[in-house]
């Protein structure tokens, strides 16, 4: 790739502002089509089992949605059985939110999730919130903006619920003891988010997540809710009338399965960054790996939106071991500019996040990047920032401030030198106002879920989502407990996919859900060999099947 | 940019790396599993707690492995993630802001054990001037108190440092939540709230 040596680009830059705006000499549809990696040759495929047979979708999302379970029946005779009236699946904002909210209306709440509670993509977001609170705002331009951005594909009463409830879920947060940063006289700051028409983020520093989930999780332990950690699901439950009925959790620690048995399901497990789509690097937490929806759409749930994901404009590119970390929106919010290599303006830094993305792979594609040892990035003009607007680093990026200091790169003396990082799956399981998939029995919230935000999301909306229909789903599961619950529980559901994969002769031997990315080395972990050595013992049950088959 | 390769000992396997990488990645460059103890991989969940012991260095420091970058000699140990018993309250039986004080040494009452010995300050990994933080809380200064623990990633460390077994971020938690719930009352939030209840405002699709 051509590009200029960072040595010799950091060299040439200087403290100047401000800087006009090169014309960008092509439409923004046809800079998506042209740079933007959704759009990208070859990545997607049809998908031939399923709800969503027929649809286009990312190919590395289809490898994981078209895999064989870890298990079959085999695996849970003599099993640990538990019963529950909800079970929330996921431990991150979503699913805390969930838990907290049944619990409150008196059900038996468990929440099981992968690794330790609070371990989300939530704890890591930066940027805020959005509810409409300024004089100058309104439900209806935030409504508007999102669908914008979306491109018009969001399902428009999702957004309205959002826009509408954004200001009950900031007054939620704060009477769960979560700040905010506000003036003087008490009042919420907010952000002007990228592509909104008006200030409307409200946020705590540049640890808007960590502030939300410390308090989140905190609730969760003290409300009556039997929380499961290093439990991943690794397949639900069904019913004999095809009702989600529970889940099979497996046990880090232990070496063992247990079968939850849940009158309702409430999966808030996240997203699929560390599936490193289209080989991105990625925002995403350790365990974003995509399991919720392989599990939702095996039980039948159609998902939507499968080849649209979001790539934040600014991850770091430098230093190369902080690769795809993020850095706020918020920092484009208080006036930063973003600079190619030869110190050229090239994109409006508060258009929506695919277009400024689009943008910046276009500069290094064009060779006016800044070459690092494993990659390419453009500036992010943070010291002028500073110049213009002392100490407002460490006053609202604190953890901006200290992940330079762990890459020795101070943004107030040395731009920082960024490019997209895949951050968050824009579709995922189709729901309703409640939340509710197109399975009974089965909630979807937060990022698993699809709908909300079209093909593009605007910062903040995710925080927002979150509370909304994490909140909505638990009101509605706890209300509508099935009377009769937990009739002939199983995996049912899976030998029809399966069935129907051996059909089309798919390759059996990848199983799914991934739980772990490829480099954690999961599968060869002596700690966790009963869980692989029961993934030998299900391949070959299916060899044996294959054989009986044929 | 000359990449450096070193050799560490990370719970007992000896592994080579280069020097540009941080304890995790390590670990996994050498290519050993390693899950849990593994979150974020940023510094804010507090999951990937480590003993490390450095060359020529008698001292064991309790740190992040997501934030320490390997280096020649280091020895490394991961610690497993207890969750600690917790002390439960909640906020919604507090009736009013003058009685959080008199509340507090019921919910924590180890607090009034604190040797002084600093033990939680030299095992944050966030530098949190934890002990005096702790003290705040005790005297009731709440907002203080809550203030030096922005940074806090409840990764339990202080707690284990403590011989009194003090849950310090939890005591720093109590102190930022009590201060939400009872103090951020902003005005154009409730004025919004307000107007949204009398209707002022629907969607037009």
């Amino acid at each position: 790739m051509a590009g200029i040596p960072y040595t010799e680009a950091l060299s040439r830059y200087q403290i100047a502002a401000p800087r006009p705006l090169r014309d960008s000499s092509l439409a923004v549809a046809d800079l998506l089509e042209q740079f933007h990696p959704d759009y990208l040759k070859n990545s997607t495929v049809e998908l031939k089992v399923g709800a969503n047979k027929g649809d286009r979708c990312h190919r590395d999302l289809a490898r994981i949605l078209q895999s064989d379970s870890r298990i079959d029946d085999l695996a849970l005779a003599g099993v640990e059985v538990l019963e529950t009236d909800v079970l929330v699946i996921g431990g991150g904002g979503a699913g805390c939110t969930a838990a907290i909210t049944a619990a409150e209306q008196g059900v038996e709440v468990m929440l099981a999730t992968k690794l330790k509670l609070g371990d989300s993509n939530t704890v890591m977001a930066e940027g805020g919130i959005q509810a409409s609170i300024e004089p100058s705002d309104t439900p209806q331009m935030h409504y508007d903006d999102t669908l914008r951005a979306g491109h018009h594909l969001s399902d428009k009463a999702l957004v309205e619920l959002l826009a509408m409830s954004g200001p009950e879920v900031v007054r939620w947060l704060i009477q769960q003891g979560m700040q905010f940063e506000v003036n003087k006289y008490g009042d919420l700051l907010t952000r002007k988010p990228g592509g909104a028409s008006a200030p409307r983020v409200v946020y705590y520093r540049d640890y808007t997540g960590l502030e939300m989930m410390r308090v989140l999780r905190e609730s969760v332990r003290n409300c009556k809710v039997v929380v499961r950690e290093f439990s991943p699901v690794v397949d639900l439950l069904s019913d004999e009338s095809g009702h989600c009925a529970g889940a099979v959790l497996s046990n880090l620690s232990m070496d063992a399965y247990t079968v939850v048995r849940a009158r309702q399901v409430i999966l808030a497990s996240g997203g699929i960054g560390r599936l490193h789509l289209n080989q991105f690097p990625t925002s995403n937490h350790f365990g974003a790996t995509g399991d919720g929806l392989v599990l939702a759409y095996r039980l039948g749930a159609k998902l939507r939106d499968l080849d649209s994901f979001q790539y934040h404009p600014t991850g770091m590119a430098y230093p190369c071991h902080m690769m795809g970390s993020l850095i706020t929106e918020g920092v484009r919010s208080a006036g930063v500019q973003i600079l190619n290599a030869l110190g050229e303006r090239f994109v409006e830094e508060l258009n929506p996040r695919d277009h400024v993305a689009a943008a910046i792979i276009r500069e290094c594609a064009e060779g006016r990047g800044v070459l690092t040892e494993k990659g390419v990035g453009v500036w992010l003009d943070t010291p002028t920032l500073e110049r213009q607007q002392p100490g407002i680093f460490e006053r609202r990026f604190p953890k901006l401030v200290q992940r330079g200091k762990q890459g020795s790169v101070d943004p107030r003396q040395i731009p920082m030198l960024i490019y997209p990082t895949l951050h968050y799956q824009n579709g995922g399981v189709v729901i309703d106002v409640n939340g509710q998939s197109t399975v009974p029995g089965l909630y979807c919230v937060g990022e698993v879920s699809g709908g909300i935000h079209g093909r593009n999301r605007l910062m903040g909306n995710a925080l927002l989502e979150l509370v909304v229909f994490g909140r909505r789903a638990a009101l509605h599961a706890a209300a509508n407990l099935r009377r009769s619950g937990y009739h002939r529980v199983s995996l049912e559901h899976l030998s029809n996919m399966r069935r129907e994969l051996m059909r089309l002769g798919e390759d059996m031997t990848y199983k799914g859900p991934q739980l772990f990315p490829d480099y954690a080395n999961f599968d060869n972990d002596p700690d966790y060999r009963d869980l692989n050595y029961r993934i030998i013992l299900g391949e070959l049950g299916a060899r044996i099947r294959k054989l009986v088959s044929t | 940019m000359v990449k450096k390769m070193v050799s560490a000992k990370i719970n007992g396997h000896a592994v080579t790396a280069p020097d540009s990488m941080n304890i995790i990645q390590a670990y996994w460059h050498a290519g050993f599993p390693r899950i849990s103890g593994v979150g974020c991989l940023e510094g804010v969940c507090g999951s990937c707690r480590v003993m490390v012991r450095r060359v020529d260095s008698g001292k064991v420091t309790a740190e992040l492995a997501c934030q320490t970058m390997i280096e020649e000699g280091m020895q490394v140990q991961f610690l497993s993630f207890q969750t600690p018993k917790q002390h439960t309250y909640r906020l919604a039986d507090f009736k009013n802001s003058w009685d959080v004080q008199s509340q507090f040494f019921d919910i924590f009452p180890e607090v009034s054990h604190c040797r002084h010995c600093g033990g939680c300050d030299v095992v944050c990994p966030k530098d949190i001037d934890v002990e005096n933080g702790v003290g705040l809380a005790a005297m009731g200064r709440f907002r203080e108190a809550g203030e030096l623990f922005v940074e806090c990633v409840m990764c339990n460390l202080c707690k284990s440092g403590c011989p009194e077994q003090i849950a310090p971020n939890q005591v720093g938690l109590f102190a930022r939540r009590v201060t939400a719930y009872f103090h951020i009352r902003p005005s154009n939030l409730i004025n919004r709230l307000e107007a949204i209840r009398r209707g002022e405002f629907r969607i037009t699709r």
